[in-house]
């Protein structure tokens, strides 16, 4: 215990030790106090334990043995070799390219027109410094969360996405983080201002060169004003060895709409935590998770949905596959403020293992606090159908057929619902590869 | 409107006396001194002080648990009297020589004791601020061989059983609060049912809590052997006073082979006024162990009372095909608390559990259901269903579901499903259009919502329920 | 049936009703006697379901003015159960599922508390099941709706079966039948048009509130009033629903409008 103890501040100690030398202080004043502000937390904070109720099941003390330092800049000459993590769509979308948590210009592909603005945070800072200080870490609290502090702390640079009122993207915009160099810490860090009725697709997109060991600590801030729609695919396609730290916050003003979805493949110890305030009236958010892991995998997911003011509807779907020793975690919370009135709000989760090893723990929660209100949720675990099973074998077809058919359909119903075509091919292709049992 | 259902809440508690009995009360304050006092005075094997003084020792190094759902002031364990009994006047031979104060405080309850209590079928072991006054129905249940009884007279008749059992479902370390009843309990009911006995009628037992600022820590035990079944009705109320009381009770169920426990309980203690200002704090720990093949632990519960309630009636479902239910519904209003669900530990293969809970939220009051499930690696092809719904009356109040389920065996078969519905007012307006007043109309509706939980009582008990949701619920309407 | 002799069972006069600070209802005038059936029609908004609420005594409602008596008795000062018990049905337009509450336990509570109230003999649970069946092969109703919970579940057209029920069980004065007609198709129609031709008398009287022609083929109207913006603007014998059927409703605002101009020169 007390040597856990230790180790658990030596994992924060020597990450904010290079903390000087990595993080060179930049010339605009708020960022340089928000970074301070941070890392004052980090050092208050200390690493999560299974002793903590929102880390019961999540033991990080193998992450806290891997104080990485932050990589160094990818060789240029073999840019070329990452494009295959492009879409195929790849001339109608646009893209900004973070490789082990640099910006890489050469690969990215942004418009140039004033339609919307995006670019990474350094490029954006002078031209757009009202609407980015307004913004960044404004939602993302670091206070008492150690991962998000680091994160704040460390940032360099950042995917930056503002959409002009009324502006609506057919394009989607990628947001691509490569992860190359074994035994290195990332940062990586999104901020999505979507104003009043603009619209796009945002695809928030994590993919590995090799089995790598590395960290990475995100964190996604999205904003969206009245009437805004924004389309969010989240796929963590990690190495398996990899550990992914992520946290993930949308605010929702009147009428607006947040339709996400969350893929989770990658990997060996991933956390997924995510809030949505629906801040104004008649917000709406759906969400969809589908996390599909197998070998020593863990995959925690943590949502928080909070219906602070009237007429809000949310919706959400969490599914989770575990092969081999695997284990899901899925905690999914749904608040509904007192006011929050005529609020709709309905939750499911449904998971699935595959072997005698794999285990799941979930934890729907529903606290309600005003009385005119249509709330559900549901959660099961368990096998395939057997009806479903027999009822195929019925028609002829061999029961490891049957199986495969009916897990690959398991998960195919989230991954159905993401409407970039190469991106939907890819992900059936990872899934039907990976539920094929002999 | 609202107003209309603030008034059809309010309801004044009617059990609110208190009976005047010169009790033999300890001086505040635990140590192990009043412990020894306590086990001497009681008259007990040197095991069971030593049992209570290991239960000591370990709630000695815990601390109250945080992570409930329900916010009181701290509880001053030094302030509390921990033995109080009434002074026998002398040693009672009938039922006619129990104190006649006391007998009218149970007519006053409605407790079909005496004559009634044999029209009734009902054998009923009283316990008066935790000492057992008069057993019924004794001699008919000895004539097969049942044992119901005092825990306290247990312990001195079938010392070999109370010992085997005592503290074999719940540790004396288990949490908290069960380990400052196994340092303290003071009495309770026992009861054993011998093999491939069915008890041949209903089992019921009274807790009244009455002299101001003592604690009660009651302590039961049941076990069922092979093939025996037994069905255990629990009622419960208190008078009033300003100051919390805590109640702090431990319940142990023994399921042997093919064995069945059926415990229900209809809890109504103060539950403070409207302001928020006393009643009970209920802190107990019951849990059922499934021990046997097919054996079967079935809990329901009504939850009216008490200002805060704090209680997850569980089920160790060891044996092969053993069955674990829990059916609960929770009532809070003006200021009270209840964080309330059960815990399903599925250990055997082919075990099976049913939850069904509903939670009435009015007032200010706040109602949680919390809940696990665990399938263990061992249990193969295990089953739960869970069903939790809330209902909420007003805007002020509540209603959380936290069900936690964990799952270790990939046969497993875990469902649960959570509504939240109101009594709108469109529903009552429907019903006055067909001529049915408001008053009417809510106690159907919020029977109709319980109608899962109320058949699983037995008959007489479910009228004393749907009584208790209508005095807490209606009241006088305009 | 119109027999100028029959008593007058209900009185509107210059009726005005809110909800929410809106003004629904701006001056309703209304006669009906005893015998007689009142088609009120009228486009969505104009005011026809608040005012069938309003008689119902719906608490969103606030009367702001006028007076309406019923029976020789002021109706707008009793509480809804008082006025269902007095004879007023109002069939819902949208018929309110109660969850939990058996379907036969409600209608025999609705049914035993109105014979209390007239000095009439309740029935015990199995009495009252013969006598429901009765009831029910009338609407051609199947056995299972009464196990079930109130309307929860119930295709439209088995909730609009299930409000004529209750009239035929309640047996009312006056039965206002708020859009019955609306979501049932032509076999249901019939059905439920055939069970309300059954329970009219020379003693009650029947206000069918509907946007559409359809209903009145099967149950014929003595009156038809057309209502807009809150008032009663035309009334006229059958046949003028027929003309606004083939018109539409613009033709009697411009047929108004006309008259207005008329009479303001």
């Amino acid at each position: 215990m007390t040597l856990m103890t230790l180790s658990n501040n030596d994992y924060i100690n020597s990450l904010v030790e290079r903390w000087g030398s990595y993080s060179n202080s930049t010339n605009v004043a708020w960022l340089n106090q928000l970074r301070s502000e941070a890392l004052h937390c980090v050092n208050k904070l200390r690493m999560p334990t299974t002793h903590m109720e929102a880390w019961r099941f999540t033991d990080l003390s193998s992450l806290a043995k891997l104080s990485f330092p932050e990589a160094l800049l990818f060789p240029r000459d073999q840019l070329s070799e990452l494009a295959r993590f492009f879409l195929s769509e790849s001339e109608s979308e646009y893209r900004l390219v973070f490789i082990d948590g640099h910006y890489v210009a050469e690969l990215s592909q942004i418009d140039s027109s004033e339609k919307i603005i995006q670019g990474n945070l350094s490029s954006l800072i002078l031209s757009h410094n009202q609407i980015i200080s307004s913004h960044l870490g404004k939602l993302a609290e670091f206070q008492d969360d150690l991962f998000t502090a680091l994160n704040t702390a460390f940032i360099q640079d950042c995917a930056c996405v503002i959409l002009p009122r009324n502006v609506s993207i057919a394009r989607p915009i990628h947001l691509l983080f490569i992860s190359t160099q074994s035994e290195t810490t990332s940062y990586p860090r999104c901020l999505v201002v979507a104003e009043s009725g603009s619209h796009a697709t945002i695809i928030e997109d994590y993919v590995a060169t090799n089995e790598n060991v590395y960290v990475t600590h995100s964190v996604a801030e999205f904003f969206l004003a009245d009437s805004a729609k924004i389309n969010h695919y989240r796929i963590q396609r990690d190495s398996n060895q990899a550990f992914h730290i992520a946290n993930h916050v949308v605010s929702l003003s009147a009428s607006s709409y947040y339709a996400g979805v969350n893929i989770t493949f990658g990997a060996q110890i991933s956390r997924f935590s995510q809030r949505i305030e629906l801040g104004g009236e008649g917000a709406e958010c759906s969400i969809e998770g589908f996390t599909l892991i197998t070998g020593q995998q863990l995959a925690d997911t943590h949502t928080f949905i909070d219906h602070m003011k009237p007429q809000g509807k949310s919706r959400q779907i969490h599914k989770c596959i575990a092969d081999g020793s695997a284990h899901g975690v899925f905690n999914g919370a749904v608040m509904v403020r007192p006011h929050a009135q005529q609020t709709d709000s309905a939750q499911m989760s449904r998971s699935l293992l595959l072997t005698d090893k794999a285990r799941i723990d979930a934890k729907p929660q529903l606290e309600i606090f005003a009385d005119n209100v249509k709330c559900s949720h549901g959660a099961t675990v368990g096998q395939l159908n057997k009806e479903e099973i027999f009822y195929l074998r019925s028609r002829g077809i061999s029961e490891s057929v049957a199986r495969n058919l009916l897990t690959y359909a398991f998960g195919g119903e989230v991954i159905e619902h993401i409407a970039v075509p190469s991106l939907k091919a890819q992900l059936e292709e990872t899934v039907l590869l990976r539920t094929q049992i002999a | 409107m609202s107003a209309l259902l603030q008034n059809l809440v309010n309801q004044p508690y009617k059990h609110g006396f208190v009976t005047e009995i010169e009790s033999d009360i300890a001086p505040k304050g635990l140590n192990e001194e009043i412990i020894r006092m306590i086990s001497a005075k009681k008259n007990e094997p040197d095991w069971l002080l030593s049992f209570r003084l290991r239960a000591y020792e370990k709630w000695l190094s815990m601390t109250e648990p945080q992570w409930q759902n329900v916010k009181y002031p701290k509880i001053d364990f030094q302030d509390i009297s921990y033995y109080s009994a009434p002074k026998p006047k002398k040693k009672l031979a009938s039922m006619d020589e129990v104190d006649p104060e006391l007998l009218r405080t149970f007519e006053k309850l409605g407790v079909p004791l005496h004559e009634r209590a044999a029209l009734a079928g009902v054998a009923v072991d009283v316990i008066f601020d935790s000492v057992s006054v008069a057993t019924t129905f004794k001699e008919k249940l000895a004539e097969v061989g049942i044992i119901f009884c005092s825990i306290s007279e247990a312990v001195q008749n079938y010392p070999e059983l109370v010992q085997k059992y005592l503290g074999s479902v719940v540790p004396v370390g288990d949490n908290f609060y069960a380990a400052l009843n196994s340092a303290v309990f003071t009495d309770g009911s026992f009861c054993y049912i011998p093999e491939g006995v069915k008890c041949p009628m209903d089992l019921s037992t009274y807790f009244r809590i009455n002299t101001e600022g003592s604690g009660q820590f009651e302590r039961t035990l049941i076990i069922a052997e092979n093939g025996a079944s037994v069905s255990y009705l629990e009622g419960c109320t208190a008078p009033r006073f300003d100051t919390n009381q805590l109640h702090a009770a431990v319940v142990e169920l023994v399921a042997l082979d093919n064995a069945e426990i059926k415990y229900s309980t209809v809890q109504n203690w103060y539950a403070g006024d409207e302001k928020g200002i006393g009643g009970i704090y209920n802190f107990v720990t019951k849990r059922g162990l499934a021990k046997g093949i097919n054996s079967r632990i079935s809990w329901t519960q009504v939850e009216t009372g008490s200002a805060i309630t704090w209680k997850y009636p569980s089920c160790i479902l060891r044996g092969e095909n053993s069955v674990g239910e829990f059916y609960s519904v929770a009532v809070t209003n003006n200021y009270q608390q209840a964080d309330t669900g059960t815990k399903m530990i599925h250990i055997g293969k082919n075990t099976r559990s049913t939850i069904v809970s509903k939670g009435i939220s009015a007032g200010h009051s706040n109602s949680s259901y919390r809940g696990l499930v665990r399938i263990a690696p061992t249990a193969e092809n295990a089953r739960n269903y869970s069903q939790c719904d809330s209902m909420l009356i007003g805007d002020q109040c509540g209603a959380n579901t936290f069900p936690y389920i964990q799952v270790h065996n990939n046969t497993a078969v875990v469902e649960h499903e959570a509504s939240t519905s109101k009594i709108g007012e469109d529903q009552l307006f429907y019903f006055a259009q067909r001529g049915i007043g408001a008053e009417e109309a809510v106690s159907m509706i919020i029977n109709g919502f319980c109608k899962e939980v109320f058949q699983q009582l037995p008959m007489e008990f479910a009228v004393e329920a749907t009584k208790l949701l209508s005095f807490k619920l209606e009241g006088s309407v305009g | 049936m119109i027999d100028q002799n029959s008593k007058t069972l209900l009185e509107v006069r210059d009726l005005h009703a809110k909800v929410s600070d809106v003004e629904i209802l701006k001056g309703v005038n209304l006669t009906v006697k005893c015998g007689e059936i009142h088609a009120i029609m009228g486009l969505n908004g104009s005011g026809k379901s608040t005012f069938a609420k309003v008689l119902a005594g719906h608490p969103g409602y606030q009367v702001t003015a006028g007076s309406v008596s019923f029976d020789n008795q002021d109706l707008l000062s009793l509480e809804p159960e008082v006025r269902s018990r007095n004879g007023i049905f109002l069939a819902f337009q949208y018929p309110i599922e109660i969850p939990g509450v058996a379907n036969s336990q409600f209608l025999r509570l609705a049914y035993n508390t109105n014979q209390l109230s007239r000095g009439k003999e309740e029935l015990d649970p199995l009495e009252f099941d013969d006598f429901v069946r009765e009831k029910m092969q009338l609407l051609e109703m199947n056995v299972d709706f009464l196990d079930r919970s109130v309307n929860e579940g119930f295709s439209g057209g088995e909730k609009k079966r299930n409000e004529i029920l209750q009239m035929a069980l309640l047996e009312p004065k006056l039965a206002i039948l708020d859009e019955t007609d609306s979501g049932l198709d032509i076999d249901a129609l019939r059905i439920v048009a055939s069970g309300v031709n059954k329970l009219t008398n020379k003693d009650n009287a029947i206000i069918l509130v509907t946007h559409y022609q359809r209903l009145l083929d099967y149950i014929v109207p003595d009156y038809v009033h057309i209502m807009e913006s809150g008032r009663i603007i035309k009334t006229s014998g059958k046949d003028l629903a027929k003309e606004l059927e083939v018109h539409g409703y613009d033709w009697i605002k411009a047929d108004q409008l006309a008259k207005s101009t008329e009479s303001s020169i």
